[in-house]
């Protein structure tokens, strides 16, 4: 089951507040502000900042 | 209709969580999963909840989400996220208990401001009160408090009148009186007690015994959530207690009758912060939204008996 939508339109990046994109794998969410990545676990956002992944940890 | 409940997955929020979802509510629940007790224990709270399509589940924290946008699509609030426990309050981790307790709540209402929310139900605690020495303790009762911990709680209290009066942001906030019941923290007495005895183990217990509490089952606790969100007055502050007084030596031998087990007891000193006793007067809760506990303490202590005989393996 994908992430809600809903959920998706509520979510903010924990340490810019800007705006989150789902990456195409839905493995996670992107603030391309912050160049990070917070993964989603058994489709729940983990909206922690010590949980976020660089953009170059992820690769 | 859409409610945030935060610390979703602790005991008494994952409780709450549930029975608005029975009632066919919509949640939105955030948890960041402090680490007062292990995440398993959390997770396995909400476990069922994660299957149901009306239960969105963030792990995050009210701190650092942007908890504005959240709070634009939802009609109401059960804040029950926060550092619990008394005796941990002591100590170096104190700004823990202000970090979460007091600003946790401050930037929750702050984000309130402006939003259209229906009711914000805060959790408090008896332990805003101290020790009393005229009982039952009624809602005018001086709030003096004799931990850290109830500092924090009356200062939440305290913030959540204050944006009521400021900002008209209608909050409530709730004095739960020793909540107890199914997937209660383990770090509480009755967990405890009933643990030690299914595994034949000796407990410390603080004091003589003969303090006496105000238990509430968790069911009641609920009950009074649902019906201060549907009912109670803003800006109020309101008792929620099990409606009969029981010392704590009296519990221990209704938990011996229900186990067919003797407990193998240790009297400690007791510690710092632990009021002699609590005794809730519900009335202002029972005239202003029907408040009325129904489960009585032989009852909710089988009920946790059973519970937790079927599910240690969760706590070990």
């Amino acid at each position: 089951m994908p992430i809600d939508e809903k959920l998706l339109e509520i979510l903010a990046c924990p340490k810019c507040k800007g705006d989150i994109k789902l990456k195409e794998d839905e493995s996670g969410l992107v603030c391309e502000t912050c160049k990070l990545v917070y993964p989603i676990k058994d489709e729940i956002p983990i909206m922690l900042l010590e949980e976020a992944k660089s953009f170059g940890e992820t690769k | 209709m859409r409610l945030l409940i935060t610390g979703v997955s602790g005991f008494i929020g994952s409780s709450i969580a549930k029975k608005l979802i029975q009632e066919g509510y919509e949640i939105i629940g955030i948890d960041s999963f402090l680490d007062n007790y292990p995440k398993k224990i959390k997770e396995n709270n909400i476990r069922e909840l994660l299957k149901n399509k009306r239960f969105n589940f963030i792990e995050g924290n009210i701190l650092s989400l942007n908890i504005g946008k959240i709070l634009d699509q939802v009609d109401g609030v059960f804040h029950q996220s926060a550092i619990p426990g008394v005796r941990a309050s002591w100590g170096i981790n104190f700004n823990q208990y202000t970090e979460h307790n007091v600003n946790g709540t401050q930037v929750l209402l702050e984000a309130s401001k402006n939003k259209e929310i229906r009711k914000f139900v805060n959790a408090s605690s008896s332990s805003v009160y101290g020790d009393v020495n005229e009982l039952p303790i009624s809602e005018t009762t001086p709030t003096l408090p004799i931990s850290p911990y109830g500092v924090t709680k009356l200062a939440g209290e305290n913030l959540a009148n204050l944006y009521f009066k400021g900002y008209c942001i209608p909050t409530i906030s709730l004095r739960y009186f020793t909540v107890y019941g199914p997937r209660q923290r383990p770090d509480m007495a009755f967990h405890k007690i009933i643990t030690a005895i299914i595994l034949g183990r000796e407990i410390e217990i603080y004091g003589n015994g003969e303090q006496t509490r105000d238990f509430t089952f968790i069911d009641d606790a609920v009950e009074a959530n649902l019906k201060a969100f549907l009912n109670g007055k803003d800006g109020e502050v309101y008792n929620v207690g099990g409606g009969s007084r029981v010392k704590l030596n009296q519990a221990i031998r209704i938990i011996e009758e229900i186990s067919g087990k003797k407990a193998k007891l240790k009297y400690v000193d007791s510690h710092k912060g632990d009021a002699k006793h609590t005794y809730a007067d519900i009335s202002k809760g029972k005239k202003d939204f029907g408040y009325s506990p129904e489960i009585d303490i032989y009852e909710g202590l089988k009920r946790q008996f059973e519970w937790l005989n079927d599910n240690l393996d969760i706590y070990r």
